[in-house]
């Protein structure tokens, strides 16, 4: 059996609505995008999966040749085989496209807003909590965007950073509650259907709120997310709306 | 020791339970390093070492059911083949099972050993170290403390060997003594940070940047591990 970790098992959780087999693909490939999931990994059996995400088998056997289709995943038979990783998902501009052309300018300001409100207490707790042994750690994660130019991987970087603030935090809860906020977002925030986002700014901003944490300076530190995430919530509307109104200019006759 | 005072008796009843467990924290270095006696530098990790190993895990996770991982990790110099550096057991529900981690710097799960101090400490002091309370992120995935000793062989660092305990183990070991002390009192690892409060008022992973006025550090006697209790003077 695959061993699952706490913040794997939320990947894993059963599913509130229809189109569940679409959710799964969705879930599983973000969990690849963040490193929750890697390369090489198994998947859980059969049976294990579609009991914890709560379908019925051929749900889960629709979702796995979907990912199989993606070349996500790769199936294997005999007695080492399974369902294994095989690839980073790389999330279409297409479906990118739709996420920003889905979400209201409102609802982009009210992800933020719930960042905020999570970052904001990390960094405080990350202040209080962190040993010194772990920012050394945080600075070079804080540089993770500016060491490559692909956006799958400036957005694994971007996400492992704002992750790693929450587990200095010591909080479990908020690390969860974090994974879902970058799960959410980072994929569009890099993506390069649109506007794309400054990689130099962003590992400066990372840098400047490293530095307020190591110094213990809880202010600094709340001020500074603060604004990171409404550079964040700004790149995001900015880049909606060059994307302009294709729905719209669709009706209009 | 024998002694009225509720703050001693607890820092008394604290180090026992450390001794006791450091005891076997030391034997299970000792006996790891004892799989190389012998045997040519830079070490081989062979399937049969990695088998004795996990044996001995599983015996330290048997005696000290209050652990949820234990095993080993060598050091990069020290061993020869790279894939045998972390081997680290967990208990589940039936038996055993090893934990993967991603080791390769910059991987996607990269998880950096190396740097923590569990492992420096006992590198550099050549005594066991206690670090925590940590959020062990990619590894367990758990909020723990990670307690080790050095592995050596004739005299030189290979590694460590130790267990992880959850923090709300440690609130369920300890709470009872630290409850009858009057006032608010807590138990604090080496940099002054909470492992276990008796009250609201000192909760876990706070840093104590200072002590207040009315209070007092007592230490706990077990040797190396930084430990102190906090209570009012």
């Amino acid at each position: 059996m695959t061993s699952n970790t706490a913040f794997q098992a939320q990947v894993y959780q059963s599913l509130p609505e229809t189109e569940r087999s679409e959710a799964i693909v969705n879930r599983i490939s973000k969990a690849i995008s963040l490193g929750l999931l890697k390369v090489g990994e198994r998947l859980p059996r059969e049976t294990v999966l579609s009991e914890m995400f709560g379908v019925a088998p051929s749900t889960l056997r629709e979702a796995l040749s979907e990912l199989r289709d993606q070349g996500i995943v790769a199936t294997r038979r005999g007695r080492s085989g399974g369902t294994f990783i095989v690839k980073q998902p790389f999330t279409s501009d297409e479906v990118i496209r739709t996420w920003f052309q889905d979400r209201s300018i409102a609802e982009i300001r009210d992800m933020g807003d719930e960042h905020a409100a999570i970052a904001a207490a990390t960094v405080r707790l990350a202040c209080e909590r962190a040993e010194p042994h772990e920012f050394v750690r945080l600075t070079e994660l804080a540089r993770g965007v500016v060491m490559t130019d692909k956006p799958e991987l400036q957005a694994r970087a971007d996400s492992r950073f704002h992750i790693e603030l929450a587990v200095l935090a010591q909080s479990p809860r908020l690390t969860n509650a974090e994974i879902r906020m970058q799960a959410e977002t980072v994929q569009a925030l890099w993506s390069n259907v649109s506007l794309t986002r400054d990689p130099e700014q962003v590992a400066a901003e990372h840098l400047a709120l490293a530095r307020a944490i190591a110094n213990d300076a809880p202010e600094d530190a709340q001020r500074l997310v603060l604004e990171h995430i409404r550079h964040d919530v700004h790149h995001l509307v900015d880049a909606k709306l060059s994307l302009g109104y294709p729905m719209y200019q669709q009706e209009r006759p | 020791m024998t002694t009225d005072n509720p703050a001693a008796k607890a820092a008394a009843e604290v180090a026992a339970w450390m001794n006791s467990v450091s005891k076997d924290v030391y034997k299970f270095a000792e006996s790891a390093g004892a799989l190389w006696t012998n045997r040519s530098s830079p070490l081989k990790v062979t399937p049969k070492d990695i088998a004795a190993l996990e044996t001995m895990s599983k015996d330290f996770l048997g005696k000290h059911t209050t652990a949820i991982g234990a095993g080993v990790i060598f050091s990069v110099e020290a061993i020869e083949n790279p894939g045998g550096i972390l081997e680290w057991w967990t208990s589940r529900a039936q038996g055993i099972e090893k934990l993967e981690f991603d080791l390769t710097p910059g991987g996607e799960r990269f998880y950096d050993y190396q740097n923590m101090p569990f492992f420096a400490s006992a590198r550099n002091t050549g005594k066991q170290s206690m670090w925590g309370p940590y959020l062990d992120y990619l590894g367990l995935d758990e909020y723990i403390l990670t307690h080790t000793a050095p592995i050596q062989l004739a005299g030189t660092f290979i590694g460590v060997a130790g267990y992880d305990i959850r923090i709300r183990k440690l609130e369920e070991l300890f709470m009872p003594a630290l409850r009858a002390i009057p006032g608010d009192a807590a138990l604090l690892n080496e940099n002054r940070s909470v492992v276990v409060g008796n009250s609201g008022a000192y909760l876990v992973g706070e840093r104590l940047r200072t002590i207040p006025d009315d209070k007092q550090l007592i230490p706990v006697d077990a040797p190396h591990l930084g430990l102190s209790l906090l209570t009012s003077q």
